[in-house]
């Protein structure tokens, strides 16, 4: 029993953090929304990076990792906002094509020649087909694709995107409560930092909590898919529910903490909002996993009680 | 991460639980907050220890049985699963005696540390005083040195247990011209000590769990001083975050409080709101994530990390997620709530409960106070009025 990132695991995220950090900030973010277009350099740097990869095992040309590296890079690309569909075709996409013992596609995903969309019946849209007509939906999201359509009812592809959508919820949340702390640091009224008065500390405080409680749920869900638990469905709607009322609670507070600057484009925050809200109905909404986990709770098919913390 | 029991920490389960089903009282104690229900619970103490259940964690040498914080967690959620009373000791346990550990002299820790995980002494806190509550800086009690003695002069109040315990600890004025965080000792007392006064104070339910202490110049040796002298705040800061952080709540708590929930929330299905069904959905969930999270500190800490300022985190979490669980069975038993005992004649331990959980956002440092710890060293905001 060690529930704990190993540092190879936490290094690994914290490389991709830098590296996005590095070349993914605000900027890029605005640029690609002006332009309405991707920018392949991007795609590029990931795929370099090995993250396309990631999942892919070695004999395929990729590094042979987990769910829970994956969740954790998951995590970073919430937190970048990251404009590429790397989650979905390599955290999503490849296990569930493993699991499938479809490997046809995997070294040409590694080598970043494929992205992979994935059309479920549980959204009306497939994000990031490779072709997009007339059948073109906006999302509120600038920066995500989507196109008309939908596919079959496949439980472990809802299972590893629902997983992996809340691991960029809370990445996102993580980033939504640091931009609102450094502009409480930086704002004042009343001859202050508006930091300063406990109304706004109270207020981030509280998304702290949130964030802090909902992160173990995510990994603890990474690892029971990881391990193939019977219970791993119950645990990534957990993780869906925890990780979304997360990032809903801190997107609007981080709002409410701008003022009327965060009603404004010029305040970066509105991507990380939108993609929050955005990843908050995709791949089953609140109302569809917290109905999961409670017809197994209140239902009786879990295990409940001090001594089945990991059932 | 490996989130699977070894063998032996599966063995060690199996051992807790015939040992707590053989034990545990069948039928509730009565609360601990009143003459007999303390007796009762200081009973139970002793039954504990005669188990060497007393306190898993701490050496062999002081009555422990030195295991990991993992068996501390499997041990504390056996307990809570075979309906385990609450801890009487649990001042001088989960507060003061890490605190010892951490800061105590050898010859501290060999008076003070056995009898406590024994049961034979049990222990109040006294920190807040009239003047200072969530200020605590703001204490002015002191404890002047006369030789190889302290005098302490001066009022504590809100002392849990101290109505019934045995010994107490707290911070004084040693430095009489000193202020706020300067100039203050952690002394330990024995509450029969002449000159100490105790007043229990009733509380909202009637009954009697803390107690005002008058100190009238009262000798204390200066050997019961823990840490030398002036050192009182940062010990009392390392006490305040053992009690907010991992030990004071362990999860199994929380999670055997969800699963009496939905137990409730079974037999009043019928007429329960969707509201209600959500908040027991939640209860669940969030007990799980209290467990997830405690799970990770431990880990964190027998890998040689420490808890800083997240013990906030974790006090503002279990405090309100009781309050929350509470509250909906309240709203469950509808017009039952109200009854100190149902018809059948048992206790409603969900009235106790809730009472006793309006309590937690409040005790060991108020979550407002929390919440301005969380803002200020964990976010890095400005301090109060700074700027």
């Amino acid at each position: 029993m060690d529930f704990r990132f190993t540092e190879d695991q936490l290094t690994l995220a914290e490389t991709v953090r830098d590296y996005l950090v590095g070349t993914h900030g605000p900027d890029v973010l605005r640029r690609l929304d002006a332009e309405n277009a991707r920018d392949p350099a991007i795609w590029q740097g990931l795929v370099d990076m090995g993250l396309t990869g990631l999942l892919v095992p070695e004999e395929q040309g990729g590094l042979g990792m987990g769910l829970l590296e994956a969740a954790l890079i998951a995590a970073e690309c919430g937190r970048a906002c990251l404009a590429e569909p790397l989650v979905d075709t390599a955290f999503v996409g490849v296990p569930w094509l493993l699991a499938k013992g479809e490997t046809g596609q995997l070294a040409a995903i590694a080598a970043g020649e494929i992205k992979l969309p994935l059309p479920h019946a549980i959204n009306p849209w497939v994000a990031d087909a490779p072709s997009r007509g007339n059948d073109e939906l906006v999302s509120v999201d600038p920066l995500r694709v989507l196109s008309k359509g939908t596919g079959e009812d496949d439980p472990h592809l809802l299972n590893l995107a629902a997983l992996m959508s809340a691991a960029q919820l809370v990445g996102l949340a993580d980033a939504m409560l640091s931009q609102a702390t450094e502009y409480a640091k930086i704002r004042t009224q009343f001859g202050q930092p508006i930091g300063a008065f406990q109304g706004i500390k109270h207020q981030l405080a509280s998304c702290a909590v949130a964030i802090e409680f909902a992160k173990p749920v995510v990994w603890r869900a990474a690892a029971a898919m990881q391990e193939g638990l019977e219970s791993a469905p119950i645990h990534v709607s957990h993780a869906k529910v925890s990780a979304t009322d997360a990032a809903m609670l801190t997107a609007e507070t981080a709002i409410q903490v701008h003022g009327a600057m965060g009603y404004t484009y010029e305040v970066d925050l509105h991507f990380w909002m939108k993609r929050s809200w955005a990843l908050a109905g995709a791949w089953g909404s609140r109302a569809f996993h917290l109905k999961r986990v409670d017809e197994a709770v209140l239902g009786g098919t879990h295990a409940i009680g001090p001594e089945h913390t990991f059932a | 991460m490996d989130l699977n029991y070894t063998p032996a920490q599966t063995a060690f389960r199996a051992e807790v639980r015939a040992w707590m089903e053989a034990h545990v009282p069948k039928e509730p104690l009565i609360t601990l907050e009143c003459r007999e229900g303390y007796d009762s619970h200081v009973e139970w103490e002793r039954t504990l220890a005669s188990g060497n259940w007393g306190m898993v964690t701490w050496p062999e040498a002081y009555g422990g049985r030195g295991l990991d914080l993992i068996q501390w967690l499997i041990f504390e959620e056996e307990y809570f699963r075979a309906g385990g009373p609450n801890r009487a000791n649990q001042n001088g346990i989960f507060l003061l005696g890490p605190t010892i550990m951490e800061f105590g002299t050898e010859e501290q820790k060999q008076r003070f540390l056995t009898p406590m995980a024994r049961g034979e002494v049990i222990w109040a806190q006294a920190w807040s005083e009239p003047g200072a509550g969530s200020d605590m800086a703001a204490i002015s009690s002191k404890a002047i040195r006369d030789g190889d003695h302290y005098v302490i002069t001066g009022q504590k109040t809100w002392s849990s247990r101290a109505a019934f315990a045995d010994w107490g600890f707290g911070i004084f004025r040693t430095d009489p011209e000193s202020k706020r965080h300067k100039g203050l000792t952690f002394i330990l007392f024995d509450l029969n000590t002449p000159g100490i006064t105790r007043r229990p104070i009733r509380q909202l339910h009637g009954d009697t769990g803390f107690a005002e202490l008058f100190f009238d110049e009262v000798r204390v040796p200066v050997e019961n001083c823990l840490a030398g002298e002036g050192q009182g705040w940062n010990v009392a800061m390392a006490t305040a975050g053992f009690e907010r952080g991992l030990m004071l709540r362990s999860p199994g708590r929380f999670q055997a409080t969800a699963k009496r929930l939905v137990e409730l929330y079974r037999t009043h299905e019928a007429e329960a709101s969707p509201a209600a069904r959500e908040a027991v959905t939640q209860a669940w969930m969030a007990a799980q994530a209290y467990a997830y999270n405690t799970y990770g500190v431990a880990a964190k800490i027998m890998a040689g990390g420490k808890i800083g300022a997240e013990a906030s985190l974790n006090k503002i979490f279990w405090s309100e997620l009781d309050r929350s669980m509470h509250r909906t069975a309240m709203q469950l038993l509808g017009a039952a709530a109200e009854l100190k005992r149902f018809d059948d004649g048992r206790v409603n331990q969900w009235l106790e409960g809730y009472i006793f959980s309006l309590s937690g956002p409040i005790y060991a440092g108020s979550n407002e106070v929390q919440r301005n710890i969380t803002a200020e060293r964990l976010l890095g905001l400005p301090r109060v009025g700074a700027g």
